[in-house]
């Protein structure tokens, strides 16, 4: 018992030490700047920023936007996750890689294909000229929702689902036995054992949705809908750079994202159960006949046609195009623009294989930190859990641009011993940084629900702490683990705002290789390289899939 | 000391290397350019002693504009001169962006802009380094380029109305027809916070018209022209027909566009037009100076300039005329005021964009 005490202790300094100079330090130095203004301390500095800038508005776009998404993401992702998690219709595990396409696709490419099919003489109306008088209503606030709910649903749904595994058959079926009805038993069953894992989904939802973006920047701009990520990078990136202005509203973006933080947490002490028991669990899985079968069915096909059919069918068309101008027409096709990308030693190629290198690396080192900081966190019972909590979840709180600011501030500062900025460590360090929240949620969400009693009886019978990591805790979050670094390693081959501002020069990744063809005019050229590495990750993601299922971490 | 730092360079580059190997088998790619830059640094000597150019080591570079231009100028310049050159391309709000961040260790030599305000605010500040001597800077056109030497205008384009030929038969001819019902929806106007050309071509028909100008924008936004992103980003709707026309667009992607095949042209309208010039600097942190005043010899060079006529930009130089589209002598111009337009920038692009959201 001691030993195990200490074991934490250390774990939890040594966490605290490592938020402290990735996350801490770089944050403050941008509040640093944002109240340190030409040489003086200006405390109101940020306060005025706020007040003189018809803030209040585009704050209340990105809220709003955000309680939207957060809205139909539900909407679209519970029943899919009963579906997947209750029925036969989850043995299909290949369906989980395709839902993770949407996740894969940069933002603002996923947009660009919508833009693409829905506009003036896009291709529905290409396609279908009657379509005319509806298509366009499309770019409305409506269809922003719903296309960053189709991009962020994937990531609510796989959280759902396991959830809903864990939940197991056995409570249910005690309630049925005790005579409680479907409707009765979802409600007072399922729901409350579901709601901290829905509650941690929807704060990331949220919380990537009012720091999202690749879609304000695209869809947003062409409707006029503002919000504050797009406020913040006009100052970042437009002359004249302003980080002072910028930081300043990033801190408001800040407090929103934290009070989502405080809520779901005090939200997920109240209801957080232990799950995964030491007495192993069926899960029922009903087989869907007749009406309901064919409605879950159609369910997945549309939700499939609107995530992944329609925007790529808009990406692979303009990738195959001869001249953009042309259209959709069969003598307008080519293959050139996948030739000139694949051709051996092309700037493209190097850009693949510096995508892959940097999200192996950063997504190994993110699953072995995040599991590290996920235990030290534990079930969030001390303050300085607590505190390691909060930091972890900051990258995902703060939009990426500031993040990374901070991360240059520090790491190319003066008086730093080793300046990391300009190399390929420091790409690493970033993408680690920004991506870490999501294995610290995954682990944590396995971990929080395996019951202590698991512990203790490996005590009983004799295991050191070590044997007890290595035979009872790891193999519990293992799946848990596996998910954040498969997620981890999915966005971190399309990082692109960090990329933008870290990457050495003449160093390219596949996401700047994009978005320098799109600014180039190569708008082909770029959809071909998003088709082409998004391809290679689900080639990826359902050879790992194979071989997972074979292990069956879920199995009785 | 010399030796000290290349030993820790290649220590730099061998650990990059290792890196790269150990963390991606399949791209031989990085590990190549990782040995490359250690070999051209000892070839260098042989190359320096024939030119009488600055001897090796490297040059970074972070320039704004088309890509492939930059890659062509970059190559070239690394065959007549043997120094390496590392190169950060984006917008001139990107490398601003990334000026700013690396303020206190700055790595870059030489920056091009898309720009001039830009350029005349990095003077102002004091972070420009003067070379007056550069070859050729005598034969830069006046306007566009520094007397004492902070920047060179080594390229330009011009503003025109850009149009979708398959839409457009009859294209307009002047600024104040795209106020006219025709043209109701159906034009773009790229951002002026995000385009330095935009912006250009806004204060520049501000300082020739005064605020009777705003009138123009105005009559705009009240006939539905829509503020769309930077250069491309405005273009590309035209391109695929969703709109017609661009208002203020940059000439040299049209040109281009046009040379693909794509249904684009270009007219300049009849009460003239704003050039934008795209000025270059050596910065006053740059570490490697000697080889920051042979790039922008280059870049002056008649070897550079011909490349900039081939990618369909104005040469910057007066005395070299491009065959593949309109010189300067036949683009009618606004009579503008670059001073009034640098100092009035930053006010005029946050009126515009508030008129326009």
């Amino acid at each position: 018992m001691d030993n195990n005490r200490i074991f934490r202790r250390v774990g939890v300094i040594l966490a605290l030490f490592l938020l402290t100079i990735s996350i801490g330090v770089p944050l403050l130095l941008i509040f640093w700047q944002s109240v340190y203004v030409d040489g003086q301390w200006d405390w109101m500095a940020p306060i005025r920023t706020i007040t003189g800038h018809h803030l209040s508005g585009v704050l209340l776009n990105s809220v709003w936007l955000g309680v939207c998404v957060v809205a139909v993401t539900t909407l679209l992702a519970l029943p899919l996750a009963w579906m997947m998690a209750k029925t036969r219709m989850g043995e299909h595990r290949w369906v989980d890689v395709i839902l993770m396409i949407p996740f894969m696709t940069p933002p603002y490419i996923g947009s660009m294909g919508w833009i693409l099919f829905m506009q003036k003489g896009g291709y529905l109306q290409q396609w279908i000229p009657s379509s005319a008088s509806w298509s366009e209503m499309f770019f409305s606030f409506w269809g922003m929702v719903l296309i960053m709910s189709l991009h962020l649903f994937p990531f609510l749904y796989l959280l759902l689902r396991d959830a809903l595994i864990r939940i197991g058959g056995n409570l249910e079926e005690a309630g049925a036995v005790h005579g409680a009805r479907a409707g009765y038993r979802f409600r007072r069953i399922i729901l409350p054992l579901l709601l901290s894992s829905y509650g941690m989904g929807i704060m990331l939802v949220f919380v990537k949705t009012i720091a999202e973006f690749g879609t304000p920047a695209t869809f947003g701009r062409k409707i006029g809908y503002y919000v504050m990520t797009s406020e913040i990078h006009k100052y970042i990136s437009s002359w004249p750079i302003d980080f002072g202005k910028a930081t300043s509203l990033a801190s408001v973006l800040l407090s929103v994202c934290l009070v989502m933080w405080y809520m779901q947490s005090a939200m997920s002490r109240k209801f957080t159960y232990r799950l995964v028991g030491g007495k192993g669990q069926r899960s029922k899985r009903y087989s869907l006949r007749g009406g309901a079968g064919w409605l879950c069915g159609v369910y997945l096909a549309i939700l499939l046609i609107l995530s992944v059919g329609i925007p790529y069918f808009s990406i692979i068309a303009a990738s195959t195009m001869k001249l953009r101008g042309s259209g959709l027409a069969f003598d307008n096709l080519t293959l050139d623009h996948y030739r000139e990308l694949l051709s051996w030693g092309s700037v493209s190629m190097k850009a693949i294989g510096n995508s892959l290198g940097l999200s192996l690396a950063a997504s190994t080192v993110a699953v072995i930190i995040g599991t590290g900081f996920a235990l030290a966190i534990g079930r969030s019972s001390s303050f300085m859990q607590r505190v390691i909590d909060l930091f972890s979840l900051l990258p995902n709180t703060v939009p990426g641009i500031v993040m990374v600011v901070g991360l240059i501030l520090f790491w190319n500062s003066p008086w730093m011993p080793v300046t990391l900025y300009n190399t390929y460590g420091m790409v690493v360090l970033t993408y680690v940084v920004l991506f870490l929240p999501y294995t610290v949620q995954y682990v944590k969400s396995s971990f929080t629900q395996i019951d202590g009693t698991l512990f203790q009886a490996g005590q009983v019978f004799g295991g050191k702490p070590l044997y007890i990591l290595r035979r009872i805790l790891i193999p519990l979050i293992l799946p848990g683990m596996l998910a954040g670094w498969m997620m981890t390693f999915t966005i971190a081959t399309r990082e692109l705002v960090g990329s933008l501002l870290i990457l050495p020069p003449s160093m390219q990744t596949s996401a700047t290789y994009i978005f320098a063809q799109f600014e180039q005019g190569q708008v082909s050229l770029g959809m071909a390289m998003a088709v082409v590495t998004v391809g290679m990750t689900v080639l990826m993601l359902l050879g790992i899939e194979m071989l997972n299922s074979k292990r069956k971490w879920n199995a009785s | 000391m010399l030796n000290m730092k290349t030993r820790k360079k290649s220590a730099m580059l061998l650990l990059t290397a290792v890196m790269s190997i150990s963390l991606f088998g399949c791209s031989t790619g990085n590990t190549t350019t990782g040995n490359a830059a250690q070999p051209a640094g000892e070839g260098n000597t042989a190359a320096a002693a024939e030119t009488t150019k600055p001897a090796g080591g490297k040059l970074v570079l972070y320039s704004a504009g088309p890509q492939k231009l930059a890659d062509n100028i970059v190559s070239g310049f690394t065959d007549k001169t043997g120094i390496e050159v590392e190169m950060f391309q984006g917008t001139t709000g990107k490398i601003l962006a990334r000026m700013e961040a690396e303020k206190s260790n700055p790595v870059a030599d030489v920056v091009i802009l898309a720009s001039l305000p830009s350029a005349q605010a990095l003077k102002a500040d004091g972070l420009t380094m003067p070379y007056p001597e550069a070859a050729n800077a005598d034969k830069l056109n006046k306007d566009w380029s520094d007397a004492e030497g902070n920047y060179f205008s080594s390229s330009a384009s011009a503003l025109g109305i850009v149009y979708n030929t398959k839409l457009v038969s009859t294209p307009p001819t002047s600024w104040a027809d795209l106020a006219t019902p025709v043209w109701k929806d159906a034009v773009n106007i790229p951002d002026p916070t995000l385009s330095g050309s935009a912006l250009d071509f806004i204060t520049g028909y501000l300082s020739a018209n005064g605020e009777k100008g705003w009138d123009l924008l105005s009559a705009y936004k009240a006939n539905g022209v829509a503020m769309a992103g930077a250069n491309q980003e405005a273009l590309d709707p035209v391109i695929t027909g969703a709109k017609s026309i661009v208002a203020a667009g940059v000439d040299y992607m049209a040109y281009s566009s046009k040379a693909k095949g794509e249904p684009l042209d270009i007219v300049y309208p009849e009460e003239g037009t704003v050039i934008s010039p795209r000025p270059a600097a050596i910065l006053k942190s740059s570490p490697n100076v000697e080889n920051a005043k042979a790039f922008i010899d280059y870049l002056l060079s008649d070897e550079a300039q011909k490349l900039v006529t081939d990618a369909y930009l104005i040469p910057g130089r007066e005395d070299i005329e491009a065959t593949n589209r309109t010189n300067v002598k036949d683009i009618p111009q606004l009579k503008v005021d670059w001073n009034w337009m640098s100092e009035h920038g930053e006010e005029t692009a946050a009126r515009f964009s508030e008129t326009f959201k």
